[in-house]
């Protein structure tokens, strides 16, 4: 469904990623593993088109979208939610969520999409008059997810979602990304949690310093021990 | 419920007539110039929150009412069109320079966005007083005509040349301007608009052309700067390159500061009350600028977010006092 090419960007004169590939099938759940630094939000950036390629391709079902405006990429169904939960902080839960349909014209299956996105967060549904910056870590990551998801992504990229979560949060957050992959929706994972990835993904690619070092059965990579040191601890 | 819409309703229907009675208490020249100013920094004010409600701070204001004044009176010294059709072309085209410039500009952010407008307003007063040809440069345009007569033969025949009609007509402006604003802000791109000051990256990657969106806010909030500026020019009936220039857009921007940018009502009361009391300060004499720049100290230290947090703040203010006193107890 996605697939990065060779892809190199640069921000300035530092390289942030340099020949990257990736590939993501679909209907599954993909992880981008890494260090602080190693590049995973930028390949991230680079594939929404917020930053722009310095070589290499990216295709999304078939169709080049490295040169495509940013809005276009979305309306493809290429969908990101930012590192950090990032929300408009001074505005109601319901308003987050409406932006993030931002692009879409069907009124009906906005609301439909919208109870969705409230079954599957019920605490967003008693709290979508409150501002989104007074709600709790967790549930500002799902509101960020919810918001995601009001756009219809066929792609979702997730950056850091488990990032300043706690480990029950963790947990239902594992539980929230595989309802999401069962409803059809393909999910690529940029983590440096390696918890949630041998959770919730089946491939896995492993980056440092701009580069895909290991790539693999997740299983497979954990078990081994270079790998576990870095990421387990 | 229905009491609260009967109270709404009638609370705005006391608000919008009420301005409409003053005339008939008061009146006098003075008084009547006093009240057109308000009414016109009101739609000044409110405009330029609009744009600031896209995350700008634009000092374009200025120039725009510059260019709005200078193109209602040329079409209408020049090539004798009515006053109405040059008073909307003068919104019009000030709107339409605003989209224009509105590109280049809206690449940059904050402070940077607001120098570039202020050069704007810079540039369009020197070309008021370079182009001698068209503008008669800084000697200005004398003997305007005031708006034309509105005649509905047998109805109605209503001239312009008592200051209390223009009074009238500027007030029936602000209330069409302000629906309009109010309108704006609470429709899909009034809350897109929030998107972007909130977070213009965010708004950006959840798929919002904010550059086309700030460019938008920016040339909806000139074009209503256009109409005042031409207004202006038709009540006063002259017009030079330097009537709105600099100073006049910072003193519009500290309406909206003062009275609060947050809500609608802000840049409303923060005319309001920077308008008049001035005029009431009138008997300090030289101190009266001392008198106003206190006001603005006491706003910006006591009340960030304007008058208009002020019960808030009163709110906070109170209910510490009161704890304080019961952990005493």
């Amino acid at each position: 469904m996605l697939k990065l090419k060779d892809v190199t960007v640069r921000y300035e004169t530092a390289e942030a990623v340099r020949g990257v590939s990736i590939e993501v099938p679909e209907g599954s759940v993909i992880s981008v593993i890494g260090a602080n630094g190693a590049g995973k939000s930028t390949i991230l950036k680079a594939i929404s088109g917020l930053v722009p390629l310095y070589s290499g391709e990216i295709e999304f079902s078939g169709q080049k979208i490295n040169r495509m405006a940013v809005n276009q990429i979305v309306d493809l169904g290429v969908v990101q939610v930012p590192e950090g939960r990032r929300l408009f902080p001074y505005m109601s839960v319901m308003a987050n969520i409406k932006l993030g349909a931002y692009l879409r014209r069907d009124k009906r299956g906005m609301m439909a999409d919208m109870e969705e996105v409230f079954r599957l967060f019920p605490r967003l549904k008693e709290r979508s008059n409150q501002k989104a910056g007074s709600l709790s870590g967790g549930e500002q990551q799902m509101l960020a997810i919810g918001r995601g998801l009001m756009a219809r992504p066929k792609l979702l990229m997730m950056d850091e979602p488990s990032l300043g979560l706690a480990p029950v949060v963790i947990d239902l957050l594992a539980d929230t990304i595989r309802t999401i992959n069962q409803s059809g929706i393909t999910v690529l994972l940029v983590e440096q949690n390696a918890s949630l990835v041998t959770r919730v993904s089946q491939k896995c690619y492993v980056i440092e310093v701009g580069r895909v070092v290991l790539e693999g059965n997740v299983q497979e990579l954990m078990a081994d021990d270079s790998v576990r040191r870095a990421f387990l601890g | 419920m229905n009491k609260r819409i009967l109270i709404w309703i009638l609370s705005y229907g006391i608000l919008t007539v009420f301005p409409f009675l003053i005339p008939l208490f008061i009146t006098g020249p003075y008084v009547t110039h006093i009240l057109i100013l308000t009414v016109m920094n009101i739609i000044l004010a409110s405009s330029l929150r609009l744009i600031n409600l896209s995350g700008q701070l634009s000092l374009a204001h200025g120039g725009m009412m510059t260019i709005g004044a200078y193109t209602s009176t040329l079409l209408v010294v020049k090539l004798g069109l009515s006053s109405w059709v040059a008073l909307l072309l003068a919104g019009l085209l000030a709107a339409v320079i605003a989209g224009l410039v509105g590109f280049p500009f809206v690449r940059l952010k904050g402070i940077y966005f607001a120098i570039v407008t202020i050069f704007l307003t810079a540039m369009v007063t020197l070309m008021a007083q370079q182009w001698r040809s068209l503008t008669s440069g800084s000697y200005g345009i004398y003997n305007i005509p005031r708006p034309d007569p509105i005649v509905i033969p047998g109805i109605l025949n209503i001239t312009f040349t008592s200051s209390v009609n223009c009074y009238y007509l500027v007030l029936v402006i602000m209330l069409v301007s302000l629906i309009m604003l109010y309108a704006i802000e609470h429709s899909r791109i009034g809350l897109t608009f929030r998107g972007i000051q909130q977070s213009d990256s965010l708004a950006e990657s959840v798929g919002v052309n904010t550059a086309g969106l700030k460019v938008l806010a920016f040339s909806i909030g000139c074009f209503f700067a256009g109409i005042t500026g031409g207004f202006y020019s038709q009540y006063i009936m002259a017009i030079a390159p330097d009537t709105f220039g600099f100073l006049f857009t910072v003193y519009i921007l500290i309406y909206m500061t003062v009275g609060g940018s947050g809500k609608f009502i802000g840049p409303i009361l923060g005319a309001f009350i920077l308008t008049i009391l001035p005029e009431v300060m009138r008997p300090l004499k030289q101190f009266q600028p001392f008198f106003f720049a206190g006001v603005l100290m006491l706003v910006i230290f006591l009340m960030p977010e304007g008058i208009v947090g002020l019960p808030g703040r009163l709110k906070t203010i109170a209910g510490r006092l009161f704890k304080e006193q019961q952990e005493r107890a």
